[in-house]
């Protein structure tokens, strides 16, 4: 009766069938199904197309989090680079380029450079991850305050607002971003020695070290794959807010976190993948959608929404005990 | 003897997971009397200065308080009976004071209260005994660590005990210190304490001691008064054991061609260490514990700084710069402490065995799953490592763990394989194979750097070895004047007779 079991594949289908991120897409699917009953018009495409685009920017911020995470280190700074690209980018209008594509790639080079200064300080400083993307994180928003003071900017990018806006065959352009940007992320992690360098630094940094991994370029590409996506992210959430303001990537950071965990990736490094964090940041959404519709004030929905997180990871398994 | 001693253990046996490390081992410490305890490392010191202060309970046999058998010896028990352990890792609290370390679960009350002015008074005359003149509200990190070391023993001594033990109390002292302990301890002596006293200075043992009692692997095998020894008898008594089959035929494969070759080289703890590591060979590197034989490693690899005035390493002309560098010209090193240093042991055996590859391998190179899988499963039928080659490295026996951690340099064909203790905690059949595998590769026209806390593995196993002590090369014994005794007395200095001043 269980020979199905004994078999490659019956084995490798138990295998995905208790992974985390497997049941975080269950999660989500049975939410979806849930709420659809309960309340009109959850369930409608258009909907839930909404949700996956707002997921799209918390999966990209995930992304690079994913990245640092696994490594052993975190980044709190997201939220702040996120405000950086999406302040600064209204600010720079090149008229002789009517795409607006300098403007964003000038965006993205600069949210990478903060990212390679938070792995400077990790990889050649010693500072401890915290310490530093935190004093990053507080340094910009000074600095954001200084530059754009309390006004919102509006985009005139061209560029920027097709990503916002556009929905090529009925998909939104935000979402295709979110698309290739998984494929890619996927790929590096888990299919290229760089990937398998992150998660022995991760693992066991000192075993790492001396097995060879060049542990300070290594981090250093880590946070600064970290400032890349947080600044695409910045570009994709001004692109659908239209303007932009200090305090615009706040909800990023916790999100982000949360969606990395959600998926399974252990926040002692070493464990995890993108491919849980995917479903983590769309049950995120998907959470506050919910939250949303209960019709709470603003209070009782922070409360809620703190205690559903909790609640989720009590549920799908708590970090295992190591060491 | 007319009076019974203070603390004694009769036929004490102990052993961990199933390992003996005492078998039926007797010591009575008398009042009136330095007791030497002596042994190589992992002879069973430790384990037998733990059993008497109750930090661990016997297996069988007895501890005994003035005479009569205490049936559940506690370290509670051990201090109400005055018996006070100085330990060899010092069990400071850093942010506390000297005078609050001192106290330190033994504070004065008063009204139920803490009696600073009363503590004061006795941790000061505690001070005085050790020769510390340091204000009492200095925090203990500032201080050295051979001041740390009086402030321990100032702590033993504040609870005024019966019992004295020092493990290893000398390592981190200056001359001036050690002579301050030296007359201390001929004072307590005079006032009826039993002192043990461990000591890796042979020296100091035969000027300070009156009775020695010998460990080795284990078991007691001397338990004499000093008068009438000299220290190559003491040697001779920690050493003599017979080495059987354990280790593979020796045959001359060493080359006249340097792989390794460095000028007035420190780092760590080594200072200014001439090396010459012959291809073909397997250097030993012997001496005791910590006296920067690891640092001397760890410093040709890359892995911490280093100086030097001239090095040549596989033909480069300096020391890498990092690791990556150091793997780039041959160098592989198999840690000590597989578990923190050499592995990662969550992640699966293949990804374990493949990790080299991967630091060293161009970072966006895609990866074959298939030629990983192949060769990890070549390296595990090279080496015997049975089961399957998913299950995370955890799960493997200590002896396949090492096997791992040496197995994962292979595919890389190093020219020089740099190992540190590789066969610690080890059973001996793993044992047998890794020798057999140091020997084939020096056949191979490789160099071996073998650094070994197991004499009988440097004497049978190494072309030549080098004696550390305290940061430098103090004996390069060849082929020929290998024996344990030689080690040894290089180690410790027995060939100085010269008496600790």
């Amino acid at each position: 009766m269980t020979a199905w079991k004994e078999t490659v594949g019956g084995r490798r289908a138990l295998t995905i069938l208790r992974s985390r991120p497997f049941l975080t897409v269950a999660i989500v699917a049975a939410v979806w199904i849930v709420a659809s009953f309960v309340s009109r018009g959850f369930g409608a495409y258009g909907h839930l197309r909404y949700l996956v685009e707002l997921a799209a920017v918390i999966g990209l911020v995930a992304a690079g989090q994913t990245f640092v995470v696994i490594a052993g280190g975190i980044d709190l700074s997201v939220a702040a680079i996120v405000t950086v690209s999406a302040v600064s980018l209204p600010l720079l209008s090149w008229q002789a380029d009517p795409t607006g594509l300098t403007a964003v790639l000038a965006v993205l080079a600069l949210t990478t450079t903060i990212g390679l200064v938070n792995g400077l300080g990790v990889a050649l400083l010693r500072v401890h991850p915290m310490i530093m993307t935190l004093a990053m994180a507080t340094f910009l928003q000074g600095l954001l305050i200084i530059i754009a003071g309390g006004s919102a900017v509006t985009a005139e990018n061209p560029l920027v607002r097709w990503i916002g806006n556009a929905r090529p065959a009925g998909i939104p352009a935000g979402v295709l971003l979110w698309v290739a940007v998984s494929v890619i992320v996927l790929a590096a992690m888990h299919a290229t020695s760089f990937g398998a360098r992150l998660f022995a630094m991760g693992a066991n940094p000192l075993a790492a070290t001396l097995s060879g991994v060049p542990f300070a370029s290594t981090t250093l590409a880590v946070y600064g794959i970290s400032g890349f996506t947080s600044g695409l992210a910045g570009v994709l959430v001004l692109g659908m807010n239209g303007q932009g303001y200090v305090g615009i990537g706040d909800p990023y950071l916790l999100a982000s976190i949360a969606a990395v965990v959600l998926g399974g990736t252990s926040i002692l490094g070493g464990l995890g993948t993108y491919a849980g964090t995917i479903p983590g940041a769309i049950l995120l959404v998907t959470i506050t959608a919910l939250i949303t519709v209960v019709n709470a004030s603003p209070g009782w929905r922070s409360i809620l929404f703190g205690s559903l997180i909790l609640g989720l990871l009590l549920l799908s398994g708590r970090e295992q005990a190591r060491r | 003897m007319a009076t019974a001693p203070l603390l004694a253990a009769r036929g004490v046996s102990k052993s961990f997971f199933g390992n003996p490390v005492l078998r039926d081992v007797s010591i009575a410490l008398q009042p009136g009397r330095v007791h030497a305890l002596l042994g190589e490392n992992g002879a069973g010191k430790s384990t037998l200065i733990n059993l008497l202060s109750g930090a661990l309970r016997p297996d069988g046999g007895a501890i005994e308080v003035d005479g009569r058998p205490v049936w559940r010896m506690t370290p509670a028990y051990a201090q109400q009976a005055g018996i006070a352990v100085v330990q060899q890792e010092l069990s400071l609290t850093a942010s506390l004071s000297i005078a609050e370390n001192i106290g330190l679960g033994a504070y004065p009350r008063r009204f139920g209260l803490l009696d600073y002015p009363e503590l004061a008074v006795r941790a000061r005359a505690a001070c005085d005994l050790v020769g510390l003149r340091e204000p009492l509200s200095v925090p203990v990190g500032h201080l050295s660590l051979g001041r740390r070391q009086m402030v321990e023993i100032a702590k033993a001594l504040y609870r005024r005990p019966r019992v004295l033990i020092l493990d290893e109390p000398t390592s981190s002292l200056s001359a001036t210190e050690t002579k301050v302990l030296t007359e201390l301890l001929e004072r307590l002596r005079g006032e009826g304490i039993a002192i043990l006293y461990i000591s890796h200075r042979l020296n100091e043992v035969m000027a300070l001691c009156q009775h020695v009692t010998i460990l080795k692997d284990g078991a007691c095998t001397a338990d004499r008064s000093l008068e009438g020894t000299d220290a190559g008898g003491l040697v001779r008594l920690m050493v003599g054991r017979d080495p059987g089959d354990l280790f593979p035929q020796w045959q001359a494969s060493v080359s006249t061609a340097n792989a390794i070759s460095v000028r007035n080289f420190s780092a760590g703890l080594m200072r200014d260490v001439d090396l010459d590591i012959r291809t073909g060979e397997v250097l030993g590197i012997g001496g005791l514990v910590g006296q920067g034989q690891e640092d001397l490693l760890l410093g040709l690899y890359g892995a911490i700084p280093a100086r030097t005035a001239s090095a040549t390493i596989n033909g480069a002309s300096s020391l890498p710069s990092g690791v990556p560098k150091a793997n780039a010209l041959g160098l592989a090193y198999v840690p000590a402490d597989r578990k923190r240093e050499g592995l990662h042991l969550i992640h699966s055996i293949i990804t374990n065995m493949m990790l080299p590859a991967f630091a060293r391998l161009p970072a966006l190179k895609l990866r074959s799953r298939r030629a990983e899988r192949e060769t990890a499963r070549g390296l595990a039928a090279q080496l015997g490592i049975k089961g399957d080659l998913d299950r995370p490295a955890q799960a493997l026996s200590g002896g396949n763990q090492q096997k791992v951690a040496l197995a994962k340099w292979m595919p890389h064909h190093p020219l020089a394989l740099l190992l540190n203790d590789p066969t610690r905690g080890v059973d001996v059949e793993t044992k047998r194979e890794i020798y057999m595998m140091l020997r084939n590769f020096a056949a191979a026209g490789k160099a071996v750097v073998l650094l070994s806390s197991d004499t009988p593995e440097l004497v049978h196993l190494c072309d030549r070895v080098a004696v550390v002590r305290e940061g430098h090369i103090v004996a390069m014994l060849e082929r020929g004047a290998l024996s344990e005794e030689a080690i040894v007395s290089a180690a410790m200095g027995a060939e100085q007779r010269q008496v600790a001043a």
